[in-house]
């Protein structure tokens, strides 16, 4: 499912994508599709065809009106007619980290990619089953991007790892004990380290 | 053969200015402490191969406690987890940094490792010490030199690979201790020690006090080849208790008091009185001042009990004091098997090159065994004396013209830490000036906190095995200026048969295996458990009965029943 494009980068792994509005697309995406750590993935221009895998971690929501408390000539209902523009102007954006890249055939990189997405590239969600393949090592899930998420220092970053390897466990049952002890340590560091326990 | 292949790389200086740090991944896990590395240097103007002793390792690399919070879960399967691409289990993450100690490069006319005083530059490799490299320099001996004693091997490499041999020669001239808790093997080693003073190219003229009655087992030396060349074949002889006599006009006045303890001064004047007197007598009849009897020593108590013959006092009231004496006197010295008035085992016949005498005390009274092993040594030591100052020829009783080499077990009893041992002061002149005369001592014990310092500290080789006991360790790193502090901390480690050599007798403190002994170990403690079971088993009790039961023909006793019709 298309989510938006991408409009701006902040680094090499750092993104920011504009999410489709009404009327751009035929099914705009609703504010469940982008949620906080979907995975999704954005298309390089490659070949064969290649994407970027990445993560959404923040939600941006941008409004010129914002601190504009004075009259407006046009009420609301007539904005469409009068200054579709402004309504334009409205707009939800998404933070998205790059956390590998994933070919047609289903061959996966974790890590930094070598390529960066272009402006306008279009941002897609990835099914549960291309979370799938984009985690599957040799001998275990694979979650080789981990310490980079973590290197940055982000306080989302624990609750968005939280968050991925409460799903991953669901898709690699079998691997949910090894998941687990991530899993304990980072509820430990993101509920009780903050309370000045130890690990 | 030198590798030639690096196994780390010098990091920086350690503590001291004779320590280095290296860095290795070490995948084969050689570096052990106790392991030997080298690198090259310039110094004095020559390419050396400086050789260093490793004395402490840690990883650099340990896995976060989190991932280690499922025990069915390895650490190493988190971290492939996570990205750490390897082969689980094939510890290629591993990293160690190593501190060395620097002993030098290897002089060969000195003998000894000279010390480069410079610890290696970072980055330099770092390999580890050729097996032949190391057989050259551990020590100046090679094993089947005359003057070697094969101990061992070295403990960080296979078996055998690299054979330890100490120098004789120095151990017999500047002493040498043996210190382990019980258990650890020092009879065992003391065995193999003794083993190699016989070989052949020793031929030693070796004494062994055994208070507990371990070592006759080195009797089977006579049957085998390795103690057999040409015409030689070293001999055991083994004395058992009773067997040597002290003679009684052979005790100082020291002695006797230690025999008799707690002499009142009333008794010790009127018994060094007739002590001294016996002495004269014996010097008037131009006999040897040391060739009185008991009888003489009584009949002279009596006499100055009884007032004097001589006129020095006139009166009797030293009676009661010298019967006192004389009933003291005739318990201790009397009913003792050790003592005699003429019998006096010679020191040619106990000492003799390529026989080991094995003097074992065992039932011999404590203090009995000190002022034997006193008045052995004594004799040793003045016939030694006399012998090398050439106041003594062939046929005198003491001549003895061949160094010799005391070992003695159960050292702690002959020289205790702030003890009165009658042998104390004899020990502690044998090894202060028993290189002299070629008397060379091997002191064992499991108690070095009960040894006395000053002994210990003179002996210049020490094998030192396991030892747990706190107090034990500080006196060893007391008295023991040759072993580092790294070598000290291994020894509540080391398990049995694993020895340190440090001292004289080698060129550096080496981590030694020891090697199997020829002759049976006599020491091995009695399985109890074990004779219980035997005791108690059916055919045992069968038998018992058996040998207990009354012969068929006895006619048995009637019952009370039976007497009363």
């Amino acid at each position: 499912m298309l989510l938006g494009k991408i409009v701006r980068s902040s680094s090499h792994i750092d993104y920011v994508c504009q999410v489709y509005s009404p009327g751009e697309v035929e099914q705009p995406p609703v504010p469940a599709d982008y949620g906080f750590g979907t995975f999704v993935r954005i298309a390089l221009e490659t070949q064969p065809q290649s994407w970027l895998v990445g993560l959404v971690y923040d939600t941006v929501l941008l409004n010129p009106d914002f601190g504009n408390l004075g009259p407006r000539l046009s009420p609301q209902a007539e904005l469409a007619v009068f200054s579709p523009d402004y309504l334009q102007e409205k707009a939800t954006l998404i933070g998205i980290t790059a956390l590998g890249t994933l070919t047609e055939t289903g061959q996966s990189t974790q890590g930094v990619p070598a390529l960066a997405a272009l402006t306008d590239a279009p941002v897609e969600k990835m099914t549960d089953n291309q979370v799938k393949t984009f985690h599957q090592g040799n001998l275990s899930v694979r979650l080789a991007y981990m310490p980079l998420l973590m290197s940055q220092g982000s306080p989302l970053t624990l609750h968005l790892l939280r968050d991925i390897i409460s799903r991953l466990q669901q898709f690699f049952p079998e691997q949910s004990a090894s998941l687990a002890v991530l899993q304990r340590e980072l509820i430990w560091q993101s509920q009780v380290a903050p309370f000045g326990g130890r690990s | 053969m030198i590798d030639s292949n690096p196994i780390g790389t010098t990091k920086g200086p350690g503590q001291s200015p004779h320590e280095f740090t290296f860095v290795s991944p070490d995948p084969e896990q050689t570096l052990r402490t106790g392991e030997y590395v080298a690198y090259e240097a310039h110094v004095d103007g020559q390419d050396r191969r400086i050789l260093a002793r490793v004395t402490e390792r840690y990883p650099l690399r340990l896995f976060p406690d989190s991932f280690m919070a499922n025990p069915a879960i390895a650490p190493d399967f988190i971290a492939n987890m996570v990205g750490y691409d390897y082969e689980t289990g094939a510890s290629d993450y591993e990293l160690f940094q190593l501190t060395a100690t620097i002993l030098g490069y290897y002089d060969n006319t000195l003998e000894d490792f000279i010390n480069p005083r410079i610890p290696p530059r970072t980055g330099w490799p770092v390999y580890l010490a050729g097996v032949d490299e190391l057989k050259s320099v551990l020590s100046t001996k090679k094993p089947g030199d005359v003057g070697s004693a094969h101990i061992g091997s070295l403990l960080s490499r296979e078996r055998d690979a690299v054979p330890v041999a100490v120098d004789v020669q120095a151990f017999a001239s500047t002493h040498l201790a043996i210190i382990a808790s019980t258990g650890a093997g020092k009879s065992y080693l003391a065995g193999v020690l003794l083993e190699e003073l016989l070989k052949p190219y020793n031929r030693a003229a070796v004494l062994i006090v055994d208070p507990h009655g371990e070592y006759s087992t080195l009797a089977e030396m006579a049957n085998l080849n390795e103690f057999t060349l040409a015409t030689y074949r070293a001999r055991t002889r083994v004395y058992q208790p009773g067997e040597v006599k002290v003679r009684r006009g052979a005790l100082t006045m020291g002695d006797l008091r230690y025999l008799l303890p707690n002499l009142t001064e009333r008794m010790e004047y009127v018994l060094r009185r007739a002590h001294r007197d016996v002495q004269r007598r014996a010097a008037a009849d131009k006999r040897d001042p040391e060739r009185w009897t008991l009888a003489e020593l009584m009949i002279r108590l009596r006499e100055i009990g009884e007032g004097g013959d001589d006129g020095e006092d006139g009166d009797s009231h030293y009676k009661e004091t010298a019967e006192a004496i004389i009933w003291r006197l005739e318990s201790v010295l009397n009913q003792s098997v050790i003592f005699d008035d003429f019998e006096h085992l010679k020191l040619d016949e106990l000492f003799r090159p390529g026989q080991c005498s094995v003097l074992q005390l065992n039932e011999v009274d404590e203090r009995q065994q000190q002022v034997m092993v006193a008045t052995l040594l004594r004799r040793l030591f003045r016939a030694r004396m006399a012998t090398q100052k050439h106041e003594t020829d062939r046929g005198d009783e003491l001549y003895l013209p061949y160094p010799v080499f005391v070992l003695i077990e159960e050292a702690h009893h002959f020289a205790p830490a702030g003890g009165d041992a009658v042998s104390t002061g004899i020990l502690k002149q044998i090894l202060g000036e028993g290189r002299k005369f070629g008397v060379g001592v091997g002191l064992i014990s499991q108690r070095p906190g009960k040894l006395d310092a000053d002994v210990l500290s003179q002996c210049n080789t020490q094998f030192l095995l396991r030892i747990v006991n706190p107090v034990d360790q500080a006196r060893v790193a007391e008295s023991v200026e040759t072993v580092g502090r790294d070598l000290l901390r291994e020894l509540p480690a080391l398990t049995k048969g694993q020895v340190i050599i440090a001292g004289q007798a080698v060129n550096t403190p080496i981590l030694c295996r020891v090697r199997t002994r020829h002759t049976t170990h006599g020491a091995e403690s009695i399985n109890a458990p074990q004779e219980w079971v035997n005791y108690t088993s059916d055919e045992a009790e069968q038998r018992r009965a058996r040998d207990m039961a009354l012969p068929a023909n006895v006619v048995e006793r009637g019952s009370l029943e039976d007497f009363l019709e």
